[in-house]
Formats: C-alpha cells, sequence, structure tokens
C-alpha cells in the first residue's frame, strides 16, 4: 500500500469562491521524494496543509474526497494523532515557532518530549541535527532572535529531529544561502534512502530536478500532470503553468540538445554535459 | 539623491557579539545586489540604514549631508524598505489600506495615495485583490503587497530584503521589470538576495558581505567569476557560469542568453 | 526584544522556588484578602507581595505591569467613591463631587485587594520560566490541552508587546513619528492599539498551529528535557502558606 493515498481531494476556504484544490488523486510510495511545483496561488501550500491535516482540522470551508497518511484517514483523526506520523516544514519559519521555550535548543527538544522521546536520546538527537542544519553555534539564543535564514534552519532541524516518516517541506530553503540550501537537498537524499518519505514544494527547479523521483505540476488547484522530472519539463507548455523549467533544460531546449531516443530533454549539468559530448 | 554613505559603522544586538566593527559602504547610481551567508548581517545593515536601529558608532550620509538625527519616519520620506518577513511589515485588514498608509503618511493626498497605491498594486499584478484581508493570502502575494506599499511611497531609495523569495518565474520577471524601472527613474536601488541567479541577471554591481565584511565589492561580472571567495561566504555561482565551467568555458557567463549565443556560434 | 515571555532572569531564592509554591502563593494572597477583607490585614499581604518582589529582585520589572493596573483601579476608586449605595458619610468634595466615607472605604479594599492580585501574579510570572511552569503543570498530571490553553495565555501579554514592537517599526519605517517628546509618543500610541490586537490575535492563531503540530496536545506520555529540578523546603513553605490560610479562617470565623 502506498504511504500517502489522495482521492478526488477538493478544497476551499471559507470566503473563497472557488476551489483551491480541484479534484486531485495521487499516491506516493514509501521512501519517495514528490516534487510539487506550479506558479504562485496554485496552491500548492493548500495541498501541503491537507496531507498534514490542517485542513480540515484547522482551516475549515469546503472539503471533498478522501487523503490517507500511513493508513489514517486524515479527516477523521485529530491533528494530535496525525502529527506522530507526519511532519510540516512551514513556508514561513516564524510559523513554525511554537514561543514554548526560550532557547534553540529547546525549540528543537519541544517535539521531542511531546513525542515522549527518552531524556537519554534527546541530547544526541537534537545536537545532531542543530549541526546538520549548521544552527549549533546560536543554539542558546531565543529563536526570535534570529535572521531570517537561520530561523528557517531551525524550523527544518525541529521538524525532522522528531523523524516522521512522511517529511512535508514547503519552500525549506526560500531564505537559505546557496550552501544551507545544497545541504538541506542532501540531507533529503538521504532521509529518502532511509525509507522517509517526502513532499517537496519548490522553486528551485534544478533542485527538483536532481531529488524528486516524480514530479507533480499543479496549475489553479489542479492536477496537470504527474510524471519523471524530465518528462514534466521537457513539457513544451510548461511556461502556460507559470513555472520554467531548470537554467539547463532551457539552454538545452534553445540549443536542441536532447535525448536522441525519447526526445526529451536533460534536467541536470551531468546529463547536458554527457549528452553534448556525445556529439 | 545620488550617493548614500556609511562610513566606520559599528553594531552589536547584545554586548559580546558584534555584527559590525569599522564598515564602509558606498551606494550610488549603479543598481546593487547584497549576497552574503545566512546571518552575515546583510537585514542588520538595511535596518541601520532605515534608522530603525541606531549603530553605536560611525556616519550615515545622503548626499554629503549626515542623516544622524533624523529619525525613521522622517528618513522615510526619502528611503523604503521592504521587509524580509512580510508578516512583520502588513497590519491593515484590508490591501488597499495597506498599501495607502505610507503615502498618506509622508504628505500625499487621499487621492494620490490611492492613485499611487492601484498603480502599485498594479505593477505587482495584484489590483484585482484591492479589497481581500491580506492575512486571507497566500505568503507570494503578502511579499507583493509588502513591495507594492513601498513602491507607492516613490521614495528616492528602495531596499528590498529578498524580494525573490517564494516567487514563481513571473514573480521574479515581475520584481525584475521594477527594479529596471526604478532605475530608469534615476533612483537608488538595493537589494539583499540569496538568488544568484537573479543577482548576476538583473544588478549591475555585487557586494559579498560576510561576517560583517566586505569581502567582493565590484561589477556583478566580475565578482561571480570568484568561485573561491564565493564559496568562502557560503555562495555559489550562477546556474549560468557553473553550466558554462562544467562545459570547460571560463568566460564570465551571466546571462542565459550569452551562454546560449555562445554555444550557437560554436557549433 | 522579542522574546515571548515576561520572565525575568535572576539568581534568587524566589526564582528557585517551585512553580507550584508560587502558584500556591497566589491562591493564598488572594484568598486571603476575602477572608479578612480589613485595610489592615491586605495592607499586611500587600507588604510580604511587594517584599517578595524586592527579594526575587523582580520590583522594578513589576512597576510597568502595576502601573498599568493602577489605570483600573483609579477607575474603581472613583466609582465608588461617589456611587456606593452605602454612601452618606460625607468625607469632603471637589467642587461639585463629594466623596463619602463608605464608598472610599469599599473602594480602598478594592484597590488594595487588586494590588495584591497584580503583585502575587507578577511574583510568579516574572520569576518563572513559563515551559517550567507548564512542564511542571503537566508532570503533576494536568492534561496537556488545558496546558496549551496556559500557555496561550501565558503568552498573550509578552506577544502583544513583541508585536506592538513589531508593528510600531513597520509604522515609522513608512512616516509615522513614534520617536521625540512624550505627545508625539502618545500620539503614536493609539494608531497602533488597533493593529496590535488583531495582530496578536492572529499571531496566537499561529502559534497554536505551530504547538499543535509539534504534538503537543498529544496524548501520550510526555518525556523532559530537564531532569525534574530539586526544590528547597518544598512541603516546608507549602505547609507554612495552608497554615496561615488556616489560621486567617479560624481568626475570622472565631476572632
Ligand atoms: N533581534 C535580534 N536580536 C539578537 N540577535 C539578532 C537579532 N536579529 C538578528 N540577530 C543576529 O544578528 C546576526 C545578523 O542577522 P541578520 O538578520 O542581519 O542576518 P542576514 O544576513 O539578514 O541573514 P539571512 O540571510 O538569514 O536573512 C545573526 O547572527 C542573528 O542571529
Ligand atoms: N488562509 C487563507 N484563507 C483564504 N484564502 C487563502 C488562504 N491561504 C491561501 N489562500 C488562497 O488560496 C490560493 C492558494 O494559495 P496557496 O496554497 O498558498 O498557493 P501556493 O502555495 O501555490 O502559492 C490563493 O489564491 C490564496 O490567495
Ligand atoms: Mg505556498
Ligand atoms: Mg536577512
Amino acid at each position: 500500500m502506498s504511504v500517502i493515498e489522495v482521492e478526488n481531494l477538493k478544497y476551499r476556504y471559507p470566503d473563497t469562491t472557488t476551489l483551491v484544490l480541484d479534484d486531485l488523486s495521487f499516491s506516493v510510495e514509501k521512501g519517495e521524494c514528490l516534487g510539487i511545483v506550479g506558479e504562485n496561488t496554485a496552491g500548492k501550500s493548500t495541498l501541503c496543509y491537507a496531507l498534514a491535516g490542517l485542513v480540515p482540522h484547522f482551516y475549515k470551508g469546503a472539503y471533498g474526497g478522501k487523503v490517507t497518511v500511513n493508513g489514517l484517514v486524515v479527516r477523521e483523526h485529530e491533528i494530535a494523532t496525525i502529527v506522530e506520523n507526519i511532519g510540516l516544514v512551514f513556508e514561513n519559519p516564524f510559523s513554525q515557532m511554537t514561543g514554548a521555550k526560550q532557547t534553540v535548543y529547546g525549540e528543537v527538544a519541544f517535539g521531542l518530549e511531546n513525542m515522549g522521546l527518552p531524556r537519554k536520546n534527546m541530547h544526541t538527537r537534537i545536537e545532531k541535527y542543530l549541526k546538520l542544519l549548521d544552527v549549533y553555534s546560536v543554539k542558546d539564543k531565543n529563536p526570535f532572535d534570529l535572521s531570517g535564514g537561520q530561523m528557517q534552519r531551525v524550523a527544518i532541524a525541529s521538524v525532522l529531529a522528531m523523524e516522521p516518516e512522511v517529511l512535508i517541506l514547503d519552500e525549506p530553503t526560500s531564505q537559505l544561502d546557496p550552501q544551507g540550501s545544497k545541504d538541506v537537498f542532501k540531507v533529503i537524499e538521504q532521509l529518502t534512502g532511509k525509507g522517509m518519505t517526502i513532499i517537496l514544494v519548490e522553486h528551485k527547479m534544478e533542485q527538483i530536478a536532481q531529488y524528486a523521483d516524480r514530479v507533480l505540476l499543479l496549475h489553479e488547484g489542479k492536477q496537470i500532470d504527474l510524471d519523471t522530472p524530465e518528462k514534466i519539463f521537457s513539457r513544451l507548455d510548461l511556461k502556460e503553468f507559470g513555472v520554467r523549467p531548470p537554467v539547463v533544460t532551457s539552454i538545452a531546449q534553445a540549443l536542441t540538445i536532447r535525448y536522441p531516443d525519447t526526445q526529451l530533454y536533460p534536467v541536470t549539468i551531468q546529463e547536458f554535459k554527457r549528452l553534448e559530448e556525445m556529439k | 539623491m545620488n550617493r548614500f554613505k556609511l562610513k566606520d559603522i559599528a553594531f552589536s544586538y547584545s554586548p559580546d557579539v558584534s555584527i559590525f566593527e569599522g564598515l564602509d559602504l558606498t551606494f550610488d547610481s549603479q543598481t546593487t545586489a547584497i549576497v552574503g551567508q545566512n546571518g552575515a548581517g546583510k537585514t542588520t545593515l538595511v535596518k541601520i540604514m532605515k534608522g530603525l536601529l541606531k549603530p553605536s558608532k560611525g556616519t550615515l550620509s545622503i548626499d554629503g549631508e549626515s542623516i544622524a538625527d533624523q529619525t525613521a519616519a522622517q528618513l522615510a520620506k526619502r528611503v523604503g524598505l521592504v521587509f524580509q518577513n512580510p508578516n512583520d511589515q502588513i497590519f491593515k485588514t484590508n490591501v488597499l489600506e495597506e498599501v495607502m498608509f505610507g503615502p498618506l503618511n509622508i504628505g500625499f493626498s487621499r487621492f494620490e495615495a490611492e492613485k499611487g497605491a492601484r498603480e502599485a498594486l498594479k505593477k505587482v499584478g495584484l489590483e484585482s485583490k484591492v479589497s481581500d484581508n491580506p492575512y486571507d493570502l497566500s505568503l507570494s502575494e503578502r511579499k507583493l503587497i509588502a513591495l507594492a506599499s513601498i513602491l507607492a511611497m516613490d521614495t528616492e531609495m528602495v531596499i528590498f530584503d529578498e524580494p525573490t523569495t517564494g516567487q514563481d518565474f513571473a514573480g521574479k520577471e515581475k520584481i525584475k521589470a521594477i527594479i529596471n524601472e526604478l532605475k530608469a527613474e534615476g533612483k537608488l536601488i538595493l537589494c539583499i538576495l540569496h538568488d544568484m541567479d537573479f543577482a548576476a541577471d538583473v544588478f549591475e554591481r555585487t557586494v559579498v558581505l560576510n561576517q560583517g565584511e566586505v569581502i567582493l565589492d565590484g561589477q556583478t561580472r566580475d565578482v561571480f567569476p570568484e568561485k573561491n571567495v564565493l564559496e568562502k561566504a557560503y555562495l555559489e555561482q550562477p546556474y549560468v557560469t557553473q553550466i558554462a565551467q562544467a562545459l570547460g568555458y571560463n568566460d564570465s557567463f551571466i546571462h542565459e542568453s550569452e551562454l546560449v549565443a555562445f554555444l550557437n556560434n560554436k557549433k | 526584544m522579542n522574546t515571548m515571555t515576561l520572565y525575568v532572569e535572576r539568581n534568587s531564592p524566589i526564582h528557585r522556588l517551585d512553580p507550584l509554591v508560587k502558584l500556591l502563593y497566589v491562591a493564598a494572597s488572594i484568598l486571603l484578602t476575602y477572608i479578612l477583607p480589613e485595610p489592615l490585614y491586605i495592607g499586611g499581604i500587600l507588604f510580604v507581595t511587594f517584599l517578595l518582589l524586592i527579594i526575587g529582585k523582580v520590583f522594578r520589572n513589576s512597576l510597568p505591569i502595576v502601573t498599568l493596573s493602577m489605570f483600573l483601579i483609579f477607575s474603581l476608586v472613583i466609582v465608588q467613591g461617589f456611587f456606593h449605595p452605602d454612601n452618606v458619610t460625607e468625607l469632603f468634595a471637589i467642587g461639585p463631587l463629594v466623596f463619602y466615607e463608605e464608598g472610599l472605604y469599599v473602594a480602598l479594599v478594592l484597590v488594595m485587594r487588586v494590588l495584591v492580585m497584580v503583585g502575587a501574579f507578577s511574583l510568579l510570572i516574572l520569576t518563572t520560566a513559563t515551559d517550567e511552569m507548564v512542564e511542571r503543570l503537566i508532570k503533576k498530571g494536568m492534561s496537556p490541552k488545558i496546558g496549551h490553553v496556559i500557555l496561550s495565555v501565558l503568552q498573550l501579554i509578552p506577544q502583544m508587546r513583541a508585536t506592538m514592537v513589531k508593528i510600531t517599526d513597520a509604522q515609522r519605517s513608512r512616516g509615522v513619528e513614534t520617536e521625540g517628546d512624550l505627545l508625539t509618543r502618545v500620539k503614536a500610541f493609539f494608531p497602533l492599539i488597533g493593529p496590535v490586537v488583531l495582530n496578536s490575535l492572529n499571531e496566537t492563531k499561529e502559534r497554536s498551529i505551530a504547538l499543535e503540530m509539534r504534538g503537543f496536545d498529544s496524548p501520550m506520555k510526555k518525556t523532559f528535557l530537564n531532569e525534574a529540578k530539586q526544590y528547597p523546603h518544598n512541603k516546608l513553605i507549602a505547609g507554612l502558606i495552608t497554615g496561615i490560610v488556616i489560621l486567617g479562617i479560624v481568626w475570622r470565623v472565631f476572632g
């Protein structure tokens, strides 16, 4: 059985008139990294909320269809139960800070306390993730006194530390410096290798191309396509949905460098180089 | 305004850690991108320029005239800052009122303010949202509203703190167009960015800030080939440059079109 | 400053007390003002409370809170002084305003009672880290859902303060004069109130989501990062406070 199953999901916020999610159906397998791409207001964040249960438990409005995560029907369980299986990193890291603890260290500990992790394991976990996201040096600062990027790192660390089976990342690197964002994607790759299922919303198509196994293309709440990065980014009508392929792909398109057999364009620098050399 | 100058600036949030110790920087009519590691002090720098934070040492001057004794409110007529987090900037429950707030405070008439606000909203493509509550909009839309509220004030200098965060391709194109338009109007433009491709594509000058110090400052085209310095500051080269290098071309390519033209010529 | 707490970090014996004991003190002191509602006794409790604030090295920090409640207190005095139904004995008059002894007496008791409440709560909040208190309560078996509510309430004031700083920055960076003489600052204050309240509400909602998404309401048994603190003389102090309350009751009934 798939880890995530979405069947005919429809949703609109209480005071909106049009559907923000319009009849989505897909499933995600264990250990898979599913990329979600789409223009602004396509409904990406709302879809993340729906997977994590904030829709419909917190954001009311009209809801239809069924979302199942790890066998739990999201609509029928409280958020407290759902979060045992799912971690969500918010688009705005400021929204992730609980204010319950006075230090970055405590903020990361908070989730672990709530899930009842034994104390002796706690310190090693917290330190591991603080170091992984390079915020160990600010561990004693108040979470609200951080720079934007530092706060985003702490937000990711605090969710990762809970080691959920399904991890949803809503533009997790939007405020990170280039190396920081590279590090985060490396971590994502490691985690999927260990069987974690990841949903990744990103505007950096280069990263989606590199790390996502499949890509869901959303537009005005509708599921336009769900396929491999090569297929999605080779679509010639991609721009109509407000999405631009990775820089390599658009250069390859301009130069018509593509795989002779499939007619698909390369999506990473490595592939591009290989094709160039083959010529 | 022709020149905004910072001289020998020192600042710290807490006594034991200093953010700047004797920083010198001058901004002029060249559009400038500031890039640097998380926590480098970029936001702190622009808050100092805006008068929201007071440096413990050093002078700030506009066209040679010190602005030390000006309050943030007085400075607001001349310098606009779009905040990194729109939630820190937006406080009204109606989009149009939010965008009109600044202009009304710096002496625009209601009529002028509304006209300016509608124009600004049009530039960011949100004219249809005038009567919405900003809290019911997505983060990327709120970011554009924050941007429009500063545009509407029509200040001589405009500072953007990571404007492209969370923006899709079209959003970035809009911001690019706005920056170029402001430049054509003769305004001073300063922009903090983590998006190297956008920095390389749009700005004439690039400043690399690392741990409160300027470690590189020059024409964008000369800055981005400096791979080693960039890496030291936890940065990367733009994708275009990376692709060119992977293919074995060491010339400095910073626009996609340049590389395409170059490769086309090769064939 | 953007911290979500009113807690003042100091090294004092009051800080080292068990939060539950301090909570008990709050309850006891308020209770006593009802058991023994005479100015003399309430004055005594008030004296002890302020003494404790001084020992806790947070007296100065409590002043803004007390001042703020003075506003409330002042209006109480006026209303009671004028309009108390038992008003017969005229004490003095300012122009057409006549103050009566009975009314003022009731007002005085009320004022002192409010001061005790504010003082005792300040003592608790200013010398106790929010997380320590919530942790202690949850360890005592309180349901996490109630913990959630208490935490949100405790965060309310600091949150409003942080929001106020935030919105002030947003406003002055768009031309509202907030610096300068008192008049300017007072003028800048009023347009702040609406947005601060609205924003705080939104923020409370946001924090609430953050707490829930980190499993705060989870029925699972929690663990704690910090080992249970040893509180010295815990039983003794709690016993003492309870004893005084009982003594107060006895005094009231038989005295
Ligand atoms: N209000 C504050 N109180 C204390 N320290 C702060 C505060 N704001 C920022 N800092 C610290 O000052 C340093 C510089 O922060 P600043 O926000 O200027 O960084 P930045 O370059 O804008 O980073 P980013 O790219 O992450 O936005 C950081 O180490 C940060 O932790
Ligand atoms: N809390 C909310 N209340 C009402 N409408 C909302 C809310 N959040 C988002 N929306 C609307 O839902 C649509 C989709 O938003 P979102 O899911 O945030 O898009 P994306 O993440 O793809 O940019 C947008 O039109 C947005 O204005
Ligand atoms: Mg989004
Ligand atoms: Mg910043």
